[in-house]
C-alpha cells in the first residue's frame, strides 16, 4: 500500500485534469441515475393523471417539461460519457507520461555502477508496461471510489426528501455493498491472493531450473519426471486460482442479491408508506427506480478492490528499481575540479557485491599528467574494473583513487566526468542522425568543430557516400553502421569532448587490422598531451604507451 | 521522422498478418473448451431472462399498489417470484463466472503442457537462442493472460447473439411500438460502431507505431544512460523523454477519441432507446399519442418496457468491456506460438525418442534395419540383439561415419570418421571452439548430424536411447534447486540411500557434504549457490556413477578449477569409471596424459 500512496503522491501536478475526470464521471452517473428515476416517475404520472383524463377531467398534467428534461438527461449522459472518458483518459496518460520522465531521472544516479546489473529488456518492461499498470490506479479505484461515496450521498439526500425510512435503509445497504462487502472480500481473498504470487514465483525457478538444466535433465533420463512434476505444480497454481476466482464470484454474486434485496426493501417501504398516504403513487415508482439505478454507482468497487494487488504489485517493481542506492555517493560540498590530471592508486582493492572474491586486488600506480600506460591480460583478469575505479564508476572497498592529490570521493561525479574521454568496443550510437550522435559529445559545436572532428576520425569518406550526409539516420531503425564506422563516429565524439584523460577500453577489438592501424594512428596525434589509460590484449597500439603493466586476477605487475 | 509511410505501411501489415495468425489460432483452442464456454454463456442468457422476469414482476406489483390498489394479500405471489428471481440470478452471475474460469483453466493447463513438451523438443541447443526468464515468462503470465479471452470474451459474445433477440420477441407482444425502437436502435450499434471503427484503422496505425517508437526510443536511451553520463547530456536527454512520452500520449489519446466515439454511440443508442420509450408510452398513458397500442397502454406494459431498455444494450455494453481480454490473448498467443512454432531443428531426433522406452520395442528393430541398410554388412549380429546389444568387447561401440555438423552456414565439424571400442579411455583434445562439444551432443543426440551417421553399438543414435546408455556431464553441470541427495538421485529416484551415499562418497561429495548441517540432505540451489565449482563437479560424477552407464562422457571437468583440485578430481575419475568407456573432453595437458588415447580436432577436422 505504501507504494501505491507513494505513486498518489507524484500524481499532483495533474489535479486538475484528475479533477475534471471525477467531475464529469460523478455527473455523468447522475444523469444516468436521474434518467431512469424521471422516466420512471414521468410514466406512473402520465398513467394517473390518464387515468383521471378518463373519469371525465381535464388533463392538469405538464407532460411536456419532463419530456424535455427526459430527452436532454439522455443528451447529458451520452456527453458526459464521452467527455468524462476522454478527460479521465487524458488524466491519466498525463500522468503516465510524468512518472515515465520522473522513472528516467532516477535511473540517472544509478548510471554507472548500480542499473548494469539488471537486463536492459527487464528495465524496459518496468519503464513501460508497469507503468501503464498504474493507469487502474486512478481510472479503476480512484475516480469510482470518490464517484461512489458522492453519488451515494447525492442518492441517499434526493432519497431522504421523499422518504427519510427509505433513504436510511437505501443508504445503509449501499454503504454496505461499497464499503464492508469489498472489504471482507479483500480479506478473505488475500491470503489465496499471496499464496499465488508465492506459487507463481517458485513456478518460475523450477521452470527457469528445467530450461536451464535441461540438457543434464535429457542426459539423465528425468526430463519426464521433471515436466510431470511443473504440471501438478500448473495445477496446484489453477487450483488456488479457482479457489480465488470463487471467491471473486460470491462477492459479485453478493453484491448484486444485496442491491436486490434493497429493492425489495425499497418496494414494501414505499408500499407501506403509499398505503398510509405518505408517499403519492408516482413518487413510489421514483423511489423504485431510483433505488435501482443507484446500485450501479458501487458496482464497480470489488472488482476495483481486485485490480488492486495487480497495481500494488506493478508499483512495487518500479519501486524497486527507483529505491536502489547508488553504487557512490556524492560529497556534500565537493570541492572544485584539480587543474592537473595526475592519476594515482594507492594499494586499492575492489570486490563487486554479492561476489567473494576480489576484483581487484592491493593496487597501486601512479601515472602523472600526460603519462601513458597499457594495461594487459585475460579476459576477466580484472582490467576494465580499474578502469572503472579510475572513472568512479565504483568506490575501491579499500585504498584510495586520487586526482591530482584529491580522493576522487571529495569531486562532484559529474564534473569528474568531464575529465575523461573514452573510447571502449561497445560504440554506443543512439537512433538518431549523425550529426546529433555527435553533438553529443559538444551540444553548441560549431560547424567547422564538427568537420575538423570528422576528418580527424577518418569518417569524411563515409558520411560522403552517404546521400543525407550528416543528417542520415543511424541505430536502431536507421542505417546499418559498421562495426568500424561506429568505432570512427565514437572517435570523432572523443575530438569534440577533448578531455584531458583518455581511457580506452580494448579500442580496437572487433577490428580488422586495417581499421585498427587507422584508428591508432589517429589516437597517436590526437593522445600527444593527453594522459592515457589503454586497456587490451592486443599487441598493437602498445606502441602509444610508456609503460606496459600486466594483470591476472586482479593483480597487477610491470612488464 | 525517418521511416517512410510505406515503411510504417508494411510494418503495420505484417502484425496484421501476425495477429490473424494468432486469432486463428486462438479458435483452435476453443475447441476443447466449448462445453464450459456455453455453460458460463448459458448462465448469462438465464441471469438475462431472470432480468426480464424480474422486470414483469417488478410492473406488475407497481401497477397493482398504485393503479389497481390491490391488498397486500395480492402482492404475496408476485413478490415471492421477485425473491426467487433475485435468488435465482446471483446464482446464474456465480455460475456463469465460475464456468468461465473453468473454459480459461482449461486452456491454460494444456496450452502450458503443451510448451513444456515443447522445450523438451527443443532440447537444449534449441532452446539456448532464448533467455531463460523470458521462456518462464511465457509459461507462466502469458498463459494466464489467456484466461479472461476464454472465461469472459467467448461466453459474451454468445450471449450477444441470444439475449437481445430474445428481448425483442418479448417485447414485441407487450407493445410493438416499443419492439420496434429496440429493433431499430439494436443494429444501429454495430453498424455505427463498424463506420468508426474504418476511421479509427488509421488512428489506429499511428498509435500503434508511436508505442513501438516509443518503446524502442526507451530502450536506445537506456542502453545507452551510461554514454550520455560520460557526455554530461543525461539530464537534457530528460526533455526528449518528456516530449516522446508526450508524444505517445497525444497519439494514444487521438485513438481513444475515436475509441471512445464508438462507446459513445452504444451509450447514446442505450440513451435514446430509454429516453424514446419513456417518452412514448408516457404520452400514451396520458392519451396525448395515438400511435401503435398507446391508447391501451397499462402502467405495468409501459413499467415493463421501460424497465427493459437499458437491459437491452447491455450485453452489447458488455461485451465492449470484454474486447480488450481479446487483445491482451492475442499478443500473449503470439508469444506462445513463438515458441510452439520454433522448428526442433532436429526432428528425427525427436519423432525416434517416442517410441525408445522400453528395450526390444519396434522402433529400435526399425533403427536396426535402417542402420544396417545404411551400412550394408555392417553388423548383423548387434542387429537382432535388443536395443543397443552387448557391450562387452565391442571393437566399434562407437562409430562416425563421415559425420559433419553446420550451423547454418558455419561448418562445426567436417567428414569426421571415428571407431571407438569397449573400455577405451579417451581424450578428446582441441582448442575451445574446435568441435568437442558439438561432437559429443551428437554422441548424445542432443544435436543431428547435417551429414553422415552416428552410431552407437551399430544403431543411429537418437536421444532418448543414447541417454539409457551413457552419463554424461555438461561443462557447467547444473545444480537442481533440492538436497544434494536429491541432485545426485537425479537418474534413478527410487535409488536405494546406501547407493547414494556410495556414489557421493567415491566422487568425493561426502567429504564436504559432511560439514554441512544437514549433511547430503542439505538444500543446495540455482546454479549451486553457494557451492565452489569443484564441489559441483562433484556432486555431477556422483550422478554420473550412480547412474552406471556403459560409456562416460565428460566435457571438461576440469576447467573451473586449480591445480590442486584438479589432481584430486582426476583420481575420482580414474577409480570411479574403471570398467567403462571413457571420453573427457578436454584442452589441458594433464588430463592427455592421463587418458589411454587421443582423439585431437582442429576447426572441425580430425588432426592425425
Amino acid at each position: 500500500m505504501k507504494d501505491v500512496w507513494f505513486f498518489l503522491k507524484l500524481f499532483k501536478p495533474h489535479s486538475l485534469w484528475l479533477a475534471g475526470g471525477i467531475i464529469l464521471s460523478l455527473l455523468t452517473a447522475l444523469a444516468s441515475i436521474a434518467l431512469l428515476t424521471l422516466s420512471g416517475w414521468f410514466i406512473s404520472a402520465s398513467a394517473i393523471a390518464g387515468l383521471a383524463v378518463l373519469d371525465g377531467n381535464v388533463l392538469a398534467f405538464n407532460f411536456m417539461l419532463p419530456a424535455a428534461q427526459i430527452r436532454a438527461l439522455a443528451i447529458t449522459r451520452t456527453l458526459g460519457r464521452y467527455g468524462e472518458r476522454l478527460v479521465t483518459h487524458e488524466a491519466t496518460f498525463r500522468v503516465l507520461a510524468g512518472i515515465r520522465s520522473w522513472f528516467f531521472q532516477q535511473l540517472i544516479p544509478l548510471v554507472p555502477g548500480r542499473l548494469p546489473v539488471m537486463r536492459s529488456g527487464d528495465l524496459l518492461s518496468r519503464m513501460t508496461a508497469d507503468i501503464d499498470a498504474l493507469d487502474a490506479l486512478y481510472l479503476r479505484l480512484l475516480a469510482p471510489a470518490i464517484v461512489a461515496v458522492f453519488g451515494v450521498t447525492a442518492v441517499t439526500l434526493f432519497l431522504a426528501y421523499y422518504a427519510p425510512v427509505i433513504s436510511l435503509a437505501t443508504g445503509m445497504m449501499l454503504i454496505i455493498a461499497s464499503v464492508f462487502v469489498p472489504w471482507v472480500f479483500n480479506r478473505l481473498g488475500r491470503a489465496g491472493a499471496e499464496e499465488i504470487v508465492v506459487l507463481a514465483a517458485n513456478f518460475r525457478i523450477r521452470q527457469i531450473d528445467m530450461i536451464q538444466g535441461l540438457a543434464d535433465l535429457i542426459a539423465n533420463q528425468a526430463c519426464g519426471r521433471f515436466s510431470g512434476f511443473l504440471e501438478q505444480f500448473s495445477d496446484v497454481m489453477i487450483n488456488t486460482q479457482r479457489q480465488n476466482n470463487r471467491l471473486s464470484a460470491i462477492s459479485l454474486a453478493l453484491t448484486l442479491l444485496l442491491s436486490q434485496t434493497t429493492l425489495l426493501l425499497a418496494l414494501a417501504l414505499a408500499a407501506l408508506s403509499f398505503k398510509e398516504g405518505l408517499l403519492s403513487g408516482s413518487d413510489l415508482t421514483l423511489v423504485v427506480f431510483c433505488v435501482i439505478a443507484a446500485f450501479e454507482l458501487v458496482m464497480p468497487l470489488p472488482q476495483a478492490l481486485q485490480m488492486l494487488a495487480k497495481t500494488q504489485k506493478a508499483a512495487q517493481r518500479i519501486r524497486q528499481v527507483t529505491g536502489m542506492m547508488p553504487a557512490i555517493c556524492q560529497p556534500k560540498q565537493a570541492l572544485a575540479l584539480p587543474s592537473r590530471y595526475d592519476l594515482q592508486l594507492n594499494d586499492v582493492s575492489f570486490r563487486y557485491p554479492d561476489q567473494q572474491d576480489w576484483a581487484v586486488k592491493n593496487i597501486s600506480l601512479t601515472i602523472p599528467q600526460g603519462g601513458k600506460i597499457a594495461i594487459v591480460g585475460a579476459n576477466g583478469s580484472g582490467k576494465t574494473t580499474l578502469l572503472h575505479l579510475i572513472m568512479r564508476y565504483y568506490d575501491p572497498g579499500q585504498g584510495r583513487v586520487l586526482l591530482a592529490g584529491h580522493d576522487l570521493r571529495h569531486l562532484d561525479a559529474d564534473d569528474l566526468m568531464t575529465c575523461f574521454g573514452v573510447l571502449s568496443q561497445r560504440s554506443q550510437l543512439f537512433a538518431a542522425s549523425i550529426k546529433e550522435n555527435l553533438l553529443i559529445a559538444k551540444p553548441d559545436a560549431s560547424a567547422t568543430e564538427l568537420d575538423t572532428a570528422i576528418k580527424a576520425a577518418g569518417l569524411e569518406k563515409f558520411i560522403s557516400y552517404l546521400p543525407e550526409g550528416l543528417e542520415t539516420w543511424v541505430g536502431e531503425s536507421g542505417v546499418k553502421v559498421s562495426g568500424g564506422e561506429a568505432r570512427r563516429i565514437a572517435l570523432a565524439r572523443l575530438y569534440l569532448k577533448n578531455a584531458p584523460v583518455l581511457i580506452l577500453d580494448e579500442p580496437t577489438e572487433g577490428l580488422d587490422s586495417d581499421t585498427e592501424r587507422n584508428v591508432f594512428k589517429a589516437l597517436a596525434d590526437f593522445a600527444r598531451d593527453k594522459t592515457v589509460v589503454m586497456v587490451t590484449h592486443r599487441e598493437a597500439g602498445l606502441g602509444l604507451v610508456d609503460a606496459v603493466y600486466g594483470m591476472e586476477r586482479g593483480v597487477l605487475c610491470k612488464l | 521522422m525517418q521511416l517512410t509511410e510505406t515503411d510504417n505501411q508494411a510494418y503495420f501489415d505484417k502484425n496484421k498478418a501476425r495477429e490473424k495468425i494468432c486469432a486463428v489460432w486462438l479458435k483452435e483452442q476453443d475447441k476443447a473448451v466449448r462445453k464450459p464456454v456455453l455453460f458460463a454463456a448459458m448462465a448469462g442468457i438465464v441471469n438475462g431472462l431472470g432480468v426480464i422476469v424480474q422486470s414483469a414482476a417488478l410492473a406488475f406489483i407497481l401497477q397493482a399498489i398504485i393503479i389497481d390498489k390491490l391488498p397486500w394479500a395480492a402482492l404475496i405471489m408476485p413478490l415471492m417470484v421477485l425473491a426467487t428471481v433475485f435468488i435465482l440470478r446471483s446464482g446464474c452471475v456465480y455460475l456463469h463466472q465460475t464456468w468461465g474460469f473453468e473454459a480459461g483453466a482449461q486452456v491454460r493447463a494444456s496450452v502450458r503442457q503443451r510448451l513444456l513438451t515443447q522445450f523438451l523438443k527443443l532440447g537444449p541447443a534449441g532452446i539456448k537462442q532464448r533467455q531463460s526468464g523470458e521462456l518462464a515468462a511465457v509459461t507462466l503470465e502469458q498463459v494466464d493472460a489467456l484466461e479472461n479471452y476464454f472465461s469472459r470474451y467467448l461466453p459474451q459474445k454468445m450471449i450477444v447473439g441470444v439475449l437481445p433477440v430474445i428481448m425483442i420477441i418479448v417485447v414485441m407482444p407487450v407493445n410493438w411500438v416499443a419492439g420496434l425502437i429496440f429493433l431499430v436502435t439494436g443494429p444501429m450499434v454495430p453498424v455505427f460502431m463498424a463506420l468508426v471503427g474504418m476511421g479509427a484503422a488509421s488512428a489506429n496505425r499511428s498509435q500503434f507505431l508511436a508505442m513501438a517508437r516509443m518503446s524502442g526510443y526507451f530502450l536506445d536511451r537506456l542502453q545507452g544512460l551510461e554514454t550520455l553520463k560520460l557526455f554530461g547530456q543525461a539530464t537534457q536527454e530528460l526533455a526528449n523523454i518528456n516530449k516522446i512520452a508526450d508524444g505517445f500520449r497525444e497519439k494514444t489519446m487521438a485513438v481513444l477519441r475515436i475509441a471512445f466515439l464508438s462507446s459513445a454511440i452504444l451509450e447514446f443508442f442505450s440513451a435514446i432507446a430509454v429516453a424514446l420509450v419513456a417518452v412514448y408510452v408516457g404520452l400514451g398513458l396520458l392519451g396525448q399519442i395515438h400511435f401503435g397500442p398507446a391508447e391501451h397502454i397499462t402502467l405495468s406494459e409501459a413499467l415493463f418496457v421501460l424497465l427493459l431498455a437499458p437491459e437491452f444494450f447491455m450485453p452489447l455494453r458488455q461485451l465492449a468491456v470484454n474486447y480488450h481480454d481479446r487483445a491482451a490473448a492475442l499478443g500473449a498467443s503470439d508469444a506462445i506460438l513463438a515458441i510452439l512454432e520454433q522448428d526442433a531443428g532436429m526432428s528425427e531426433a525427436a519423432d525416434n525418442a517416442a517410441g525408445c522406452a522400453g528395450e526390444g520395442s519396434a522402433s529400435i528393430a526399425n533403427d536396426a534395419l535402417r542402420a544396417s541398410a545404411m551400412a550394408p554388412g555392417n553388423r548383423s549380429i548387434q542387429s537382432s540383439a535388443s536395443s543397443y546389444g552387448d557391450f562387452q568387447g565391442n571393437k566399434n561401440l562407437i562409430e562416425f561415419q563421415n559425420v559433419s555438423k553446420y550451423y547454418g552456414e558455419r561448418r562445426v565439424l567436417a567428414a569426421i570418421n571415428l571407431h571407438i571400442s569397449t573400455r577405451e579411455k579417451i581424450a578428446l583434445a582441441g582448442e575451445s571452439g574446435a568441435g568437442k562439444t558439438t561432437l559429443l551432443n551428437l554422441l548424445l543426440g542432443f544435436e543431428a548430424a547435417t551429414e553422415g551417421n552416428v552410431l552407437l553399438n551399430g544403431l543411429t543414435v537418437n536421444r532418448e536411447c543414447a541417454t539409457q546408455e551413457i552419463a554424461w556431464v555438461g561443462q557447467n553441470p547444473y545444480i537442481f534447486h533440492g538436497t544434494i541427495k536429491d541432485n545426485i538421485a537425479l537418474a534413478d529416484p527410487d535409488a536405494s540411500g546406501q547407493n547414494i551415499i556410495n556414489a557421493a562418497q567415491a566422487a568425493g561429495v561426502t567429504e564436504f557434504s559432511a560439514q554441512l548441517p544437514e549433511g547430503l540432505l542439505t538444500p543446495i540451489g540455482e546454479r549451486g549457490y553457494g557451492l565452489s565449482g569443484g564441489q559441483v563437479q562433484r556432486i555431477a560424477l556422483a550422478r554420473a556413477f550412480l547412474k552406471n552407464a556403459a560409456i562416460i562422457l565428460l566435457d571438461e571437468p576440469t576447467a573451473n578449477l586449480d591445480a590442486a583440485n584438479k589432481a584430486l578430481l582426476l583420481d575420482v575419475i580414474d577409480q570411479l569409471f574403471i570398467g567403462k568407456t571413457l571420453i573427457i573432453a578436454t584442452h589441458d595437458p594433464l588430463v592427455i596424459n592421463r587418458m589411454s588415447r587421443r582423439i585431437t580436432l582442429q576447426q572441425g577436422r580430425l588432426a592425425l
